[in-house]
């Protein structure tokens, strides 16, 4: 540590060439930390207790063909099943088709046991419950669209031929879905649709962790040969299905971040070189005071070291605080729910800055540190 | 009077390791920028190009798209009595009634996607021209036969030529493969449209493509279809129904721009860094320039046109580090329909000359600060250099 102060005087020689360089790496770093945090985000969808516990039935096909609602009686006796609802995308039109939203009609026997962690107020419950057309709509939906309790929503069909009039009876938060959707009653959708009894897919509760892959295999035997087959998988699988479709975003994320990567390593490793070249005069002294060649070489990497990672800091713990500030749901239309740069990450983005001050300074620490004694003095600067 | 620019180049030249890395650190940024800009025009001239100015579909009134649309094959009727549709060279309207439908389908990798198989008629064929068979025979009627693209073909399980595939409730078999010039097409599976009505009990039509004979009779029909309380249908232009899809790549260009934007401010300070210590290096020299008549604001621009030509280098390196993924097939998903659209990157000379726009900011942000300075630099503290 007695090396500290000189090392901090290194560092602070140039104030400008310090904080250009710590800008520049911070900022890129800021960037792969927000690119990293996205790709986890898409690949790792939050898992809460809650979440562990559900499981989605949609057809063997695909998403787009529908299941009879009987299906949930014989899915309720289903062994470890706690609960099940069925429920159907509506993707219904409200205004203009540029307001996108989530819309769902569920059925609600059991709507809340299967959905334990919405957080809603008792009797904002017990009103959605009674009211055949009321609905129940996220707060960050809510927010973005100004509704209150009470508001009437319209929506027009788009894949059904029924415009539901609905009215807001409760504002949930938390879900999966962090209170982006809107919920009515299945009954009422299904009496739009002359009684069609279909629904999407059914969502189902079990009773413990160690249920859930059993009855996945037991729901999907049981229709196994019926005229529709299903398909029932974790939620957790069901939401990757989802981030799979967007395509390979993992290669295009890797090889961005490889690449800004490389780039500060070239911004860090000028200044770097810069710096050296200017004291290649004093490192002679120092040699010529005694100072091991080793010695003035970690000095040189621990400088490099020490800008790397002053940026890094800089840029992935402000890309934390900054993202944890942010109501991104309403910021971006439901597009992203939230960026949680976690400590994994932050670890990833430090061992990052490690990297590059090492790389950074690696040649020109180097040839300084192996420069002849005599040649270095005998230089005018 | 102006320093002329060889002074420049030489100064860039003289401090070579640096330029070098100071350009290829903005290159990078700009073959980022470059890539995210190759994938939004590929998404979106897929969808553009698909789309022909005289060719109309016909879909359920209030359905937005073919995925949410079916109604009775008894309009197809209907719709072929309309004045102002083009005929073949049997006199027949050239309108084809099709179903599509969407299966979940393995890629290569392993994981699966949403993928539309379109069932379709001789006269749907004849409505896509630039759909070419590349390989093997085009699909027959009763034989569960499908034809896919090439990239289709490279990029799912089971698609290559004579394979067998297992859709709804029989085998089907990959009797050809085709190429649509990178349209839409690309990604469909293409089989006979009464076929799939057997296989998934869809005894309905989900859409009809038909070709009006000139744009005014295109917009006749439109009216016209709008105007039929009875029948419930809107005949939409294949041009708009198309472009409305590249709404897709939004989420792509959020993210582009925000790359752009941050790598950018990145890149200024890594310039400006550079030419600060170009300008503190040269000071002796500033000073020479100023002894020698040349005016402060001929130096400032001198060392603006350094900074600038330093990021087109960089901006050059980037346009090469790019080029290479031109061309390259890939896929996302298709945010009308819900399925997998297949697109290749594109790059073409707007998107690089925006590239090259891009360095040149970058060296115009980076420089100014630093080009300043030198424009100030007093001959005092030159001579004391």
């Amino acid at each position: 540590m007695k090396y500290f102060a000189l090392l901090y005087k290194n560092v602070l020689r140039n104030h400008r060439r310090t904080l250009l360089t710590v800008t520049s790496i911070a900022v890129s770093l800021f960037l792969v930390a927000t690119l990293l945090t996205l790709l986890n985000e898409l690949q790792n969808p939050i898992e809460t207790p809650d979440s562990a516990l559900r499981l989605i039935t949609r057809h063997k096909v695909s998403l787009f063909n529908s299941l009879p609602i009987a299906y949930r009686q014989k899915i309720a006796k289903v062994e470890g099943v706690q609960a099940v609802m069925g429920s159907m995308w509506f993707g219904g039109v409200y205004k203009d088709p540029s307001n996108f939203f989530a819309q769902f009609s569920a059925d609600t026997d059991q709507f809340f046991e299967v959905n334990a962690d919405m957080i809603i107020p008792e009797d904002q419950k017990q009103a959605f419950l009674k009211d055949r057309t009321g609905c129940i709509v996220g707060k960050s939906l809510a927010k973005r669209f100004d509704w209150k309790l009470g508001d009437r929503i319209h929506l027009k069909g788009a894949l059904f031929q029924f415009d539901p009039e609905l009215t807001v009876r409760g504002i949930y938060e938390g879900g999966s879905d962090l209170g982006t959707t809107l919920f009515f009653h299945w009954e009422y959708f299904n009496e739009g649709l002359n009684n069609a009894g279909f629904t999407g897919t059914f969502t189902i509760r079990a009773r413990s962790a160690d249920e859930v892959p059993k009855i996945a295999e037991r729901v999907d035997a049981l229709f196994q040969n019926a005229p529709v087959p299903t398909k029932t998988e974790t939620e957790r699988a069901f939401i990757l299905g989802f981030a799979s479709m967007l395509g390979n975003v993992q290669l295009l994320i890797t090889s961005i971040c490889s690449a800004i990567i490389f780039a500060i390593v070239l911004v860090a490793a000028n200044t770097m070189a810069m710096s050296i070249r200017e004291r290649v005069r004093e490192i002679g002294v120092m040699k010529a005071l005694g100072f091991h060649s080793n010695r003035i070489l970690a000095l040189l990497l621990a400088e490099s070291m020490l800008l790397a990672l002053a940026g890094t800091l800089l840029g992935s713990l402000g890309a934390r605080t900054i993202y944890s500030r942010l109501d991104l749901a309403t910021l971006t239309s439901g597009f992203l729910l939230r960026l949680d740069v976690n400590p994994k990450i932050l670890l990833l983005c430090f061992g990052i800055g490690c990297v590059v001050g090492l790389l950074a300074a690696g040649v020109p620490a180097w040839r300084a540190s192996r420069f002849p004694a005599i040649e270095a003095l005998r230089r005018v600067a | 009077m102006r320093i002329p620019l060889k002074y420049n180049v030489g100064s860039l030249w003289v401090r070579r390791v640096g330029t070098l890395m100071t350009a290829l650190g903005i290159g990078l940024t700009v073959a980022i920028f470059i890539t995210m800009q190759a994938l939004v025009n590929g998404l979106d001239a897929t969808f553009v190009e698909t789309g022909r100015p005289n060719h109309l579909i016909v879909i359920r009134d209030g359905a937005l798209n073919e995925t949410n649309s079916y109604f009775n094959r008894d309009l197809l009727g209907t719709i072929k009595l309309l004045p102002g549709i083009r005929t073949d060279e049997t006199g027949e309207p050239l309108a084809s009634g099709e179903i599509i439908v969407v299966i979940n389908h393995p890629r290569i990798t392993g994981e699966s996607s949403n993928v539309v198989v379109r069932g379709t008629t001789p006269a749907g064929l004849k409505l896509r021209p630039e759909m070419t068979l590349v390989q093997g025979n085009w699909f027959r009627r009763g034989l569960r036969e499908i034809v896919v693209s090439e990239s289709m073909s490279r990029r799912f399980q089971n698609m290559r030529l004579g394979d067998s595939l297992s859709m709804s409730r029989s085998s089907w078999k990959v009797v050809g493969l085709f190429s649509a010039g990178g349209r839409a097409h690309e990604s469909e599976v293409f089989t006979d449209v009464e076929d799939v009505a057997q296989d998934w009990d869809r005894p309905i039509y989900t859409s009809l493509l038909l070709e009006a004979s000139d744009a005014a009779a295109a917009q006749a029909i439109i009216k016209r279809v709008a105007d039929d309380r009875r029948i419930h249908l809107q005949a939409v232009s294949q041009q708009k129904y198309f472009r409305d899809q590249t709404v897709s790549s939004v989420g792509i260009k959020g993210l582009g721009t925000f790359i752009a934007f941050v790598m950018g401010v990145g890149s200024c300070f890594a310039a400006m860094n550079m030419m600060y210590a170009t300008v503190m290096s040269r000071t002796k020299e500033v000073g020479t320039l100023r002894v020698l008549g040349f005016s402060r604001s001929s130096i400032l621009s001198s060392f603006m046109v350094e900074s600038i030509l330093l990021a087109l280098c960089g901006g050059l390196v980037g346009c090469l580090l790019a080029l290479p993924l031109h061309g390259i097939s890939t896929g996302t998903a298709n945010f009308v329909t819900f399925s997998e659209v297949l697109f290749n990157f594109r790059i073409t000379p707007r998107i690089l000359l925006q590239g090259m726009i891009f360095a040149g900011i970058v060296g115009i942000f980076g420089g100014a600060l630093p080009a300043r300075r030198a424009s100030r630099v007093t001959l005092i503290e030159a001579l004391r250099q």
